[in-house]
């Protein structure tokens, strides 16, 4: 088997050119989802699915790095290490 | 590019789906056992699946020249029926002398309860007992990362387990590091909606190296793209990526994976 190959380096640039109108398209999408939300009826105040998209949205826009890592975690239910304590599996 | 999907429910697909993937350049797939989209209410039923996957699937796909491995278990949405998973497990052992199949799989959680740990527990042990590889299933969506964690623990809690012989499937950006990192090999599932897509997975290529790392379908009778494999291959060539890097992912780690099975062939000459 060969050793693991290195994949090419690709600019902030290059990534941005191939990328923009594909992440346009989903901005877009995105945005469309919201006024869908809004022009519909009854109150989005306490629904934990909205809530967790603008969690998300504010991911992106933050400057930290891993936001896709981060997203899912954010969508996540907690991992507690004593589950097989609790299960009662040994 | 000559590639091979190490994990595709065929059985739910046509036999012109098999036509297609074999023009894509598919030579060899792995189908596990899974749920049908309904629970099935006997031993004897599961007793007809693992027939169709030992026997009927690895005929359809020799007309178009693909290999067809398999593996066998009792999916986690059934495991709530422990005392059927039970019978299901004593079963299985009638099978694995069958010269398609791989190991145990794909066996994992689905909504982390109790029941699907304890069935889990009994597969990996079935495992263990007949010296078979395992294929991991991980849960969806909220319950992935919950759910890997206590898989892993699992598994490497039974000492007879060898890591090198496991492929936990379905990993994402938060679940990958982990599987990788505990020296599982790793499978990410290009499936629209609810797991990855060809971009994040070339991403996570990109990331975290090629070394056991795999990718698949998952072609199955939900909403699912059987050729997903080659549009993950367009992706990686669509970035530079060479030949060699691409074919290392899609034919040469699936290769090295199965080869620790006593059926594998590997379908081509070593380049």
């Amino acid at each position: 088997m060969s050793q693991d190959p290195k994949p090419p380096a690709r600019s902030a640039e290059k990534v941005l050119s191939e990328e923009f109108f594909i992440a346009r398209s989903k901005i877009l999408d995105l945005a469309a989802t919201l006024d869908r939300l809004e022009r519909a009826d009854g109150s989005l105040e306490a629904l934990h699915q909205l809530k967790l998209l603008e969690q998300g949205m504010e991911i992106l826009l933050d400057d930290q790095s891993d936001k896709a890592k981060r997203v899912q975690l954010l969508m996540s239910r907690p991992y507690d290490p004593d589950w097989r304590k609790n299960y009662g599996l040994h | 590019m000559d590639y091979i999907d190490p994990h595709i429910h065929m059985v739910s697909r046509t036999t012109d789906d098999y036509e297609t993937l074999a023009r894509m350049g598919c030579v060899a797939m792995s189908e596990p056992a899974f749920w049908a989209g309904f629970d099935r209410g006997s031993v004897e039923s599961f007793r007809d699946y693992f027939r169709q996957l030992t026997e009927f699937e690895p005929k359809r796909a020799a007309q178009f020249g693909i290999k067809h491995y398999t593996w066998l278990c009792i999916n986690a949405k059934e495991a709530e029926n422990v005392s059927l998973s039970r019978e299901v497990i004593a079963m299985i052992p009638e099978f694995l002398d069958a010269s398609n199949v791989l190991g145990i799989g794909e066996i994992g959680l689905n909504k982390n309860t109790k029941n699907e740990s304890t069935i889990f527990l009994e597969h990996v042990d079935l495992a263990a007992r007949f010296n078979q590889q395992i294929l991991i299933h991980t849960p969806h969506l909220e319950d992935k990362y919950q759910g890997t964690k206590m898989i892993l623990d699992m598994l490497v809690s039974d000492a007879r387990i060898e890591r090198s012989r496991v492929l936990v499937d379905h990993v994402e950006e938060h679940t990958i590091q982990e599987v990788l990192d505990r020296g599982f090999w790793a499978g990410m599932t290009l499936y629209p909606i609810t797991k990855c897509t060809p971009a994040r997975a070339a991403d996570m290529i990109e990331r975290f190296g090629t070394e056991r790392l795999m990718a698949n379908s998952a072609g199955d009778w939900g909403p699912s793209k059987p050729t997903a494999i080659p549009d993950l291959i367009m992706e990686l060539k669509r970035r530079g990526h060479s030949r060699e890097l691409i074919r290392k992912v899609v034919y040469e780690n699936p290769c090295e994976f199965f080869s620790q099975s006593k059926n594998f062939k590997a379908p081509l000459a070593p380049s």
